[in-house]
C-alpha cells in the first residue's frame, strides 16, 4: 500500500476517483467513519431542504471535468435541456442527481475495497513517507472535512437555536443568522412554511453564481493569487470566502413579495422569534482540526492566520518532495485555492495530488 | 473556462490540428491550394484575436460565447480573405470553417478535458501535449509551405529577339518572355498550369493555342497576325489579363475566343486591349467573366456571350463596333454592368435587322440585365429579339 486518503467524505471520494486513473483499489487505503461518501454531505443538504446544487455541470466527484452531469441528466431527464443550459452556465443539477452520480462512482470505483474504517488521529512524516496511527504511507492526501458546525458563542446556550445543518422544522416566526447561500436557502424554506422571517446579518451577501470568481477556477486567477504576498493572501481569501448566493428572480422575488406582506425583513440583531437559524457555515481554521492542529504543531509548518501554508499544487511544503507528499484538500486547502471546499476544488488537489505521485522518483 | 494565454495559444493549436489535416487532404484531392491557405488565414486570424482581443478582454469565456466569438472571427477571416484576394469558393471555404469551428468547440469542451486531467484548472493548458500540437501545426505549415514552393513550375526566360514557332508547352511551366522576345508562328499549351508573361506572339493558325487544360494564366501577352483567333481556347480554363491582341485586318477570326469549358470553372478576361476581328471577345458554352477591357474596331460583335454561356462583362469599353457592341444570345445568361459602349455602327452590308448598329442586343432566348452602362452614340441603344430578354436591374450580380 502505498498510497493513503485520510477522510472519506467528497473530497477523500474525488481524489480516490482521480488516483484510480492510475493506481489499482488495492494500492489505495482511505481512511473514514463512513463508507458513504456522501453521508455527511446528504445530512446538511437534507437539513436546509435544499434541492439543487449551487455547482454546475463539472461539480461532480470524477476525475474529469467532461462529461459532466448534464450528460446524465439529459439521459435521465430525456431532454437536451440541461446540455443548452450549461452551455449558458445556467444548468444546475438536483441533489438527486449528484447522489446518484455519487453512488455510481462509488460502486464501479472499488471505493468500499480501499476504505478503512478507522479516524486517523496522529500523521507523523516518517523516513521516505508519513506514518497515520502505525501504518506507513509514501503519499498521503488529507482531506479531514470542515472541522464542525460554526454557531456564534453568544447563541450557544440559547434554546431556541438550531445550526441550519441540523434536521429542523420552522416555527411561526424565525431569525436566520447569516447571509450565505444556506442563509438565503432557509429564508425561502421558512417563508415557504409559512414563518416570519428576520435575516440578521453582519453584511450584505455577496451575489455571485458560484462560491468564488469564475477566475479563481483556473490557473488564471490563480496565478495572481498565488502571487500575493502571506498578508494580501489572509485578506484576499476573507474577501473571497465572504458569504454568498446566486443572484436571480428565484431568490429575489419571493423574498420582495414576502417583505411587501411584511413577513420578511432584515435587522441588525437577535429579537424575539421563537425560532433562530444560524446558517452560519462551518468553523474555520486548521485548529479547529485535531488532526491538522496535531500536524502543525509536531511539525511546526508554517501558518498564515487561520490557513495552513500549502504550495500551490496544495501540498504541505516542509513534508512533501520527491520522495514522498504530503497534500491537503477540501476546506483546510484553501491557502492553494480559493474555492477548496467546493468539488472543483477537491479535483484541483487530486490532481496535482496525482501528478506528485507520479513524477515521484521512488514511486 | 478562464483561459490562460498560453492556454488559449494551446488550445487553438491544438484544435487546428485535425482541421489542417482535412485541409491538406482536401487540397491534395483537389490540387488547390486554398484550404491550406484558408486554415493558415484561421490560425492567423484565431491567434491574433487570442492575443490581442479576447484574453483581454474575457477573463472568463462561457461555452456560449464560442458563437458570437466564432461569427467576429469568420467576419474578420472573409475581410482579410478578400482583401488579400485568395481565391477560396465561398460555400466550401465556409464549410472548412464551421468545421474548424465545431472542432475547436468539441474539444475545447469535450475532448480536452477527457484527454487532460486538470483541463479546466490549468486554464486551457495541455502540457507538453500543448507544445507537441504547436510544433505539429508549424511542421504542416511549413511542409505545405516547402511542397508549394517545390512544386512551383520552372520558369523559362524567353531572351529578347525573335524565336520561331509554333511553340508547344508540353509541362508545368512559366514562360517569362524578356522584354523584346517575340514568338513567330504561334504557342500551343498542352499542360495544365503553364503561365505566360510578356511574350509577343506574331502569326501563327492562332496566335496562343489552350486546348483542355486547367490553369492556364496569360499575362501581358500580345497576339498579332493571327490567321484564324488571337487567343483561342477550348476545353479549357485559363485566366487571360494585359493582354494586347490586334486583329486588324483579319475579318474571320476573334480576338479572343473562350469556348466550350462550362465545367472547367470560371475563366477570366481582365484588363486586354483588342483591336479588329470579327468578335472581340467571344464565349461559347462558357463561364467567363469579362472585365474591365478595350476591344474596337470589330466587324462582327465587340463582346459576345453566346450559345449557352453564363458569364458577366463589366467595366469594358467598347468603341467603334460594327452591327453590335455587346451581344447576349443563344441561351445564355448576361450581366452587363458599367460598361461603355460608344459610336457602334450599322451594318448595312447583308440588310439584316439585328447588325443596324445595337449598342446591346439580346437574341435567341437569352437573358441579359443592365446595370450603369453608358451607352453613346450608338444607332440603337438597346434591343431583344427572338426570344431574347433585356432587363435593368438594380440589383447586380449572380
Amino acid at each position: 500500500m502505498r498510497v493513503a486518503v485520510v477522510g472519506s467524505g467528497l473530497a477523500g471520494f474525488t481524489a480516490y476517483q482521480t488516483l484510480r486513473r492510475s493506481l489499482e483499489t488495492g494500492e489505495i487505503a482511505v481512511f473514514g467513519t463512513d463508507a458513504d461518501p456522501a453521508a455527511a454531505w446528504r445530512v446538511r443538504a437534507a437539513a436546509i431542504r435544499q434541492r439543487e446544487m449551487r455547482s454546475e455541470s463539472d461539480g461532480h466527484t470524477a476525475p474529469t471535468s467532461f462529461p459532466g452531469l448534464a450528460f446524465s441528466s439529459v439521459r435521465r431527464r430525456r431532454s437536451l435541456r440541461p446540455l443548452l443550459e450549461s452551455v449558458l452556465d445556467r444548468y444546475h443539477p438536483t441533489v438527486d442527481e449528484f447522489l446518484s452520480h455519487v453512488e455510481r462512482l462509488r460502486e464501479r470505483s472499488g471505493w468500499d475495497e480501499s476504505v478503512v474504517r478507522r479516524q486517523v488521529a496522529r500523521v507523523a512524516a516518517v523516513e521516505g513517507g508519513f506514518e497515520l496511527d502505525g501504518a506507513c504511507f509514501r503519499h498521503v492526501l488529507l482531506a479531514p472535512g470542515h472541522p464542525g458546525l460554526n454557531m456564534p458563542e453568544e447563541l450557544r446556550t440559547d434554546p431556541r437555536v438550531v445550526h441550519a445543518y441540523e434536521p429542523h422544522d420552522y416555527a411561526l416566526t424565525v431569525t436566520v443568522v447569516g447571509a450565505g447561500l444556506a442563509a438565503a436557502t432557509e429564508w425561502l424554506n421558512a417563508l415557504a412554511a409559512g414563518a416570519e422571517v428576520v435575516s440578521v446579518r453582519r453584511r450584505e451577501p455577496v451575489r455571485r453564481p458560484l462560491n468564488v470568481p469564475r477566475h479563481y477556477f483556473s490557473r488564471r486567477g490563480l496565478a495572481g493569487y498565488h502571487g500575493l504576498a502571506p498578508r494580501e493572501r489572509v485578506e484576499r481569501l476573507r474577501t473571497l470566502t465572504a458569504p454568498s448566493y446566486p443572484a436571480g428572480a428565484q431568490w429575489d422575488e419571493p423574498l420582495e413579495r414576502a417583505a411587501r406582506e411584511g413577513r420578511f425583513r432584515v435587522e441588525r440583531s437577535l429579537n424575539g422569534s421563537a425560532q433562530v437559524i444560524c446558517a452560519t457555515g462551518f468553523r474555520r481554521g486548521f485548529r479547529h482540526d485535531p488532526l491538522l492542529a496535531r500536524l502543525v504543531a509536531e511539525h511546526d509548518l508554517e501558518t498564515a492566520d487561520e490557513w495552513l501554508v500549502l504550495d500551490e499544487d496544495s501540498t504541505v511544503p516542509m513534508l512533501s518532495d520527491g520522495t514522498r507528499t504530503l497534500a491537503v484538500a477540501g476546506a483546510p486547502a484553501q491557502w492553494a485555492f480559493p474555492a477548496a471546499d467546493t468539488l472543483a476544488g477537491a479535483r484541483y488537489a487530486a490532481h496535482r495530488f496525482l501528478r506528485r505521485i507520479q513524477s515521484c522518483r521512488t514511486r | 473556462m478562464s483561459y490562460t494565454l498560453r492556454g488559449r495559444v494551446e488550445t487553438r493549436l491544438a484544435a487546428l490540428v485535425p482541421v489542417l489535416l482535412g485541409a491538406c487532404v482536401l487540397g491534395a484531392v483537389l490540387h488547390r491550394w486554398w484550404p491550406v491557405e484558408l486554415v493558415a488565414l484561421m490560425a492567423a486570424v484565431g491567434l491574433f484575436l487570442d492575443l490581442e482581443v479576447w484574453h483581454r478582454l474575457l477573463p472568463y469565456e462561457p461555452a456560449w460565447a464560442t458563437a458570437p466569438l466564432g461569427a467576429v472571427e469568420l467576419g474578420a477571416l472573409l475581410a482579410v480573405v478578400y482583401g488579400f484576394g485568395l481565391h477560396a469558393p465561398l460555400l466550401p471555404a465556409l464549410a472548412l470553417f464551421g468545421a474548424g469551428w465545431l472542432a475547436a468547440f468539441v474539444l475545447a469542451q469535450a475532448g480536452f478535458p477527457l484527454l487532460r486531467l486538470g483541463y479546466a484548472e490549468d486554464g486551457g493548458e495541455l502540457g507538453p501535449a500543448g507544445a507537441v500540437a504547436a510544433v505539429a501545426v508549424v511542421l504542416a505549415f511549413a511542409g505545405s509551405a516547402a511542397t508549394y514552393v517545390v512544386r512551383l513550375p520552372p520558369v523559362v526566360h524567353l531572351s529578347a529577339g525573335v524565336h520561331r514557332g509554333p511553340l508547344v508547352i508540353t509541362r508545368r511551366e512559366v514562360l517569362q518572355g524578356e522584354p523584346g522576345a517575340v514568338v513567330r508562328g504561334g504557342i500551343v499549351v498542352a499542360h495544365d498550369d503553364v503561365q505566360i508573361r510578356n511574350v509577343t506572339v506574331v502569326g501563327g493558325r492562332n496566335g496562343i493555342t489552350v486546348d483542355g487544360v486547367r490553369g492556364t494564366v496569360l499575362d501581358g501577352v500580345t497576339v498579332q497576325g493571327a490567321k484564324l483567333d488571337g487567343i483561342h481556347v477550348r476545353l479549357a480554363g485559363v485566366v487571360i489579363r494585359n493582354c494586347t491582341v490586334d486583329m486588324l485586318g483579319n475579318r474571320l477570326g476573334q480576338g479572343i475566343d473562350i469556348s466550350f469549358n462550362m465545367g472547367m470553372g470560371m475563366s477570366m478576361v481582365e484588363g486586354c486591349t483588342v483591336v479588329g476581328g470579327q468578335e472581340g471577345i467571344t464565349t461559347h458554352s462558357s463561364g467567363t467573366d469579362i472585365m474591365g477591357n478595350r476591344v474596337s474596331r470589330t466587324t462582327g460583335e465587340a463582346i459576345a456571350v453566346v450559345e449557352m454561356s453564363m458569364g458577366m462583362a463589366s467595366h469594358n469599353t467598347v468603341r467603334d463596333a460594327l452591327g453590335v457592341g455587346l451581344y447576349c444570345s443563344d441561351r445564355s445568361l448576361c450581366m452587363f454592368d458599367h460598361n461603355t459602349v460608344i459610336g457602334t455602327r450599322p451594318d448595312n452590308s447583308a440588310g439584316i435587322r439585328t447588325r443596324r448598329g445595337f449598342a446591346v442586343l439580346a437574341d435567341f432566348q437569352a437573358e441579359a440585365d443592365l446595370w450603369r452602362n453608358t451607352l453613346a452614340a450608338n444607332p440603337v441603344a438597346t434591343g431583344a429579339v427572338t426570344g431574347g430578354t433585356l432587363e435593368r436591374t438594380s440589383r447586380p450580380g449572380w
